[in-house]
């Protein structure tokens, strides 16, 4: 099966190479041939949420052209993702555009989803030590409407001791801009989070979008919790 | 009242909210229990989505009909005796209700709970007049009191009140002089209004769902409250928002399972009560006169645009009580009676965005709000499509904000733009993340960031590297 | 009766149309064919027993006290629960089910034992809601009564005083079995009916689930705030 992997601007641009490594070397051990089209840049979300529509069309089109020729599309992201599903409201007045979009909307993929999913993987072979906790972002959950994949996924990972996080469906408080837009209401969201995380009595958060890991992490790098932030495809592809 | 509450910036209100500690944690606890009454009671249906997606088809066809039903409305509480006023605005309102009072001679009013009257400042149009207008649901009486304090949430709305605010609230304005215990209190309030409905002329409801097809106005509450200003006082005036009307009592049936559901987690509230018109020749309790004004006040400017389905609302404040920003800051910081996620759409709506422009950006998009709504508002679409008004049509965006996000959908549209940011981006962020103090604090937005938080640190390759070396060395790491 | 007076009509639906971008709507608009009727699936199928069964499961919920009896156990039945609410004094709809089901005599038994009993009499005027307020029982029988929420539904009249299920401190409601049904699905489509043979509709219909209650108060249940404080159910087992 050939999939082209959207990396994430986050995974390829603010993140070393580990989450996007992983996801290569999980589906390629699934036996999944990946490419990385190099020409991928951003889903377009930054602007989509802020309401710079038109410049978010730029942004669509660009990525539906660079990924036209793909089988699949596999991303690391489920808010990513999420996004790509969103392409073919924008060209609602554009119908060539929109029936391309929503080319690629079918055959995208967050991770855990297509493993689980498409290639009807349970079990990825990973073995993992430690006390762990994920949290489950909003946009994959409520929109992508991924629940089940990265539970089923985790589940089978041998070592892997799970608690539950509290409030799991409580939002983070990233939200993109929002972070930085409303950071004293983003402050009290994330301050909340950590401390559920803390309840868990985890060493290890796992979570499947860079955008929550990133603001969780920050927060808890910050304040100087022994608590360590990992992304959903490391811990998949960790090993004995 | 208005819809407008509060003084101060948006920011200002926030912060204080945020150092309110007990409202927080009263609304920690409301949420948690509302939610999960809510997630219980709909859970046992079984076949939840179904219910929502026919309580949307029917929201969405009284929408599309509005006109019709309307008249078909106003005539059946006509042809019953009742009368009926079209409201244009608050102004028109209130002079409609105030004149139906001087008429009446009437001094003593006593309201149930309405969020419409609070919209178009009722209250303060009868006082002027000389009338005592006393709220009678228990919440909204508090608060009264309490010097008019603003509602902090659409059902509940002395949330972020605790019983010993109350008890001193109570014993200052009324000499009460028992403990802080709920029930001591709710005796009293329940003795003290008494004798207000007995005395009341004239009784005002709001209305939670219109009934076109035979000119009834259902009410559903849990005190009783509405019940009494609609038995005891013989003039009855029902304000409602234009679009509160359903076609037949069939799919009156569906709202109200939905709205008490969704408000309390109960099947039915204690009290669902159907008016028609005046009582009945015969009858001994019941207005021998009643009036319903119909309120515009902004929203048929929303009818027909794409924010129409807000209007689909229900009032039941399952997205509030759902939402973590207003778990945070709690009701007031929203500056609007229709606080939370519906508020954050609904207010800017109705007063334009001058003085609401930060409501639409006053949420992370989680969507827990859409998730949550009876009738599949698609609230967090909403508030993105308010964002993208605020860039494309009003130009109220700041200057910084276009430039930036003109900046990235260049390069996020022209790869080779893209690679020139996102090469150099790891030793920017490892110049900001590693700043003079140990915590970054680079400009901008990075600033902003890293003011609470760390910036993740660039150990190793990028993706990009470590992609292009095993490219050339061919095998696989 | 006088027809009522309407303002401002025409002008208030001709701005509705005109921004939902058509002409106003005259002809008669039908309702569309919903794509999902789950009401309908609530408890459907089950006898009146199973019906029961579920309304005495659902009374627990709403702190509202249920006795089954029949209508041979119901006179001995009647006193008890008048006692058990502290007598004093009652008032009640004028309703020929109170003759219907032998409750007359248990009534005037109750006058001979002290307790005042007042029926609701429309040649009273408010002297009636004078009586209502100042009783300890209001008793009503219930029109329609509905499973899932352990509802009541009362249709008011000449002689179905709005009050006496309001104003006293304690509710009673007697519950023929036979008015059992599912849910408020059922009752509204026969209230649909009514309105549909456009006749005067009811002034007032009561959907009343237990006692009144609020949570206004730091989010705490307090029972009985400005209706009854306290409900009680009698279900007669009428086949």
């Amino acid at each position: 099966m050939k999939v082209s992997l959207f990396l994430t601007c986050l995974a390829d641009v603010v993140y070393p190479a580990s989450v996007g490594k992983s996801t290569v070397e999980i589906l390629e051990r699934l036996g999944c041939e990946v490419d990385f089209p190099k020409k991928q840049t951003c889903c377009g979300q930054p602007a989509f949420n802020s309401g710079f529509h038109r410049e978010s069309r730029d942004v669509a089109k660009h990525m539906i052209k660079t990924f036209e020729e793909a089988e699949y599309v596999v991303s690391p992201s489920g808010s990513c993702v999420t996004m790509l599903h969103e392409y073919s409201k924008l060209f609602s007045e554009d119908p060539e555009w929109q029936e391309r979009a929503k080319a690629l909307s079918d055959k995208s993929f967050e991770l855990t989803q297509f493993i689980v999913d498409v290639l009807k993987v349970d079990d990825v072979g990973a073995e993992f030590h430690g006390n762990v906790t994920y949290h489950t972002s909003c946009h994959m959950t409520r929109l992508l409407k991924v629940k089940e994949a990265p539970m089923k996924l985790l589940e089978n990972v041998k070592g892997l001791k799970f608690t539950e996080l509290p409030n799991k469906q409580q939002c983070c408080g990233f939200g993109g801009t929002f972070s930085v837009k409303m950071v004293p209401i983003s402050e009290q969201m994330v301050n909340e989070k950590v401390e559920h995380i803390e309840e868990t009595d985890a060493e290890v958060l796992i979570g499947a979008d860079l955008g929550c890991l990133m603001n969780i992490g920050g927060r808890i790098e910050r304040q100087g919790k022994p608590i360590k932030v990992m992304h959903i495809a490391e811990v998949l592809n960790s090993q004995a | 009242m208005g819809v407008k509450i509060g003084e101060g910036k948006f920011f200002e209100r926030v912060d204080k909210g945020i150092n309110d500690k007990f409202m927080r944690k009263a609304v920690k606890e409301a949420q948690t229990r509302l939610e999960g009454r809510k997630t219980q009671t709909t859970e046992e249906m079984g076949n939840w989505e179904d219910w929502r997606d026919l309580s949307e088809e029917i929201r969405q066809h009284t929408l599309e009909n509005l006109d019709y039903y309307l008249d078909q409305f106003v005539e059946n509480v006509a042809k019953q005796g009742g009368h009926v006023f079209f409201a244009e605005d608050a102004a028109e309102a209130n002079e409609y209700i105030t004149s139906v009072v001087k008429k009446k001679e009437a001094k003593n009013i006593i309201k149930s709970k309405s969020m419409v009257t609070e919209e178009i400042s009722m209250n303060e149009a009868l006082e002027e007049l000389g009338c005592n207008v006393v709220e009678s649901d228990l919440g909204e009486w508090i608060l009264q009191l309490d010097d008019h304090d603003p509602p902090s949430h659409i059902v509940v709305p002395a949330l972020h009140k605790n019983k010993e605010q109350i008890r001193d609230t109570f014993r200052d304005k009324r000499k009460y002089d028992k403990s802080s215990d709920p029930n001591e209190l709710a005796q009293f309030a329940r003795e003290q209004l008494r004798k207000d409905f007995l005395s009341a002329e004239v009784g005002i409801t709001g209305c939670n769902f219109a009934v076109a097809e035979s000119g009834t106005v259902s009410l559903v509450t849990n005190e009783g409250n509405a019940r009494m200003a609609t038995t005891l006082p013989k003039t009855q005036i029902t304000v409602m928002g234009m679009e509160r009307i359903v076609p037949t009592w069939k799919e009156l049936d569906i709202l109200v399972s939905m709205l008490c559901r969704s408000a309390v987690g109960q099947k039915l509230t204690s009290y669902i009560t159907g008016l028609t018109a005046t009582k009945e020749e015969g009858d001994v309790d019941g207005p021998e006169e009643f009036h319903v004004v119909i309120v515009d006040n902004g929203r048929s400017k929303i009818l027909g645009t794409q924010f129409q389905s807000a209007l689909q609302c229900i009032r039941c404040a399952a997205c509030i009580n759902v939402c973590p920003v207003y778990r945070h800051v709690g009701g007031h910081s929203y500056g609007s009676i229709y606080p939370g996620p519906i508020g954050a759409v609904l207010t800017p709506l109705l007063e334009g965005y001058d003085d609401h422009k930060e409501l639409p950006y006053a949420s992370t998009l989680c969507a827990a709000c859409t998730d949550a709504c009876p009738v599949k508002i698609p609230l967090h679409e909403l508030l993105v499509e308010h964002r993208r008004v605020i860039v494309e049509q009003s130009g109220k965006s700041s200057f910084g904000e276009k430039l930036a996000m003109k900046g990235y959908a260049y390069a996020a549209s022209n790869p080779s733009v893209y690679k020139i940011g996102s090469s150099s981006a790891p030793s920017f962020i490892g110049h900001v993340a590693k700043g003079e103090d140990g915590h970054g604090k680079g400009p901008g937005p990075v600033k902003l960031w890293t003011d609470i938080r760390d910036l993740p640190e660039p150990t190793g390759d990028t993706f990009r590297k470590w992609y292009v070396n095993r490219e050339k060395g061919g095998g696989k790491s | 009766m006088t027809t009522g007076t309407i303002h401002n009509k025409d002008k208030f639906l001709r701005k509705i149309a005109d921004q939902l971008g058509r002409k106003r709507r005259t002809e008669k608009v039908e309702l569309p064919k919903w794509s999902k009727l789950p009401q309908y699936e609530v408890f459907d199928g089950l006898s009146k027993d199973e019906l029961l069964d579920q309304f005495v499961l659902q009374c627990e919920n709403i702190h509202t006290n249920v006795v089954v009896t029949t209508q041979a156990e119901l006179k001995e039945m009647f006193p008890k629960i008048i006692n058990d609410l502290g007598g004093k004094s009652i008032v009640h709809w004028k309703d020929p089910r109170f003759d219907e089901y032998g409750l007359r005599e248990a009534l005037e038994n109750q006058k001979k034992s002290g307790v005042s009993v007042h029926e609701w009499n429309k040649d009273l005027g408010k002297r009636n809601i004078e009586k209502a307020e100042q009783a300890n029982i209001g008793i009503t029988f219930s029109d329609v009564t509905l499973a899932e929420s352990g509802t009541c539904v009362l249709h008011s009249d000449n002689g179905k005083g709005r009050s006496v299920s309001l104003l006293p401190e304690k509710y009673l409601a007697i519950i023929p079995k036979s008015t059992l049904v599912p849910r408020m699905t059922q009752a509204t489509d026969k209230i649909h009916e009514i309105a549909q043979k456009n006749g005067r509709m009811p002034s007032c219909i009561n959907f009343i689930s237990g006692p009144s209650n609020s949570a206004d108060i730091e989010l705490r249940l307090v029972v009985g705030v400005h209706g009854p404080v306290k409900a009680t159910y009698i279900v007669i087992d009428d086949k």
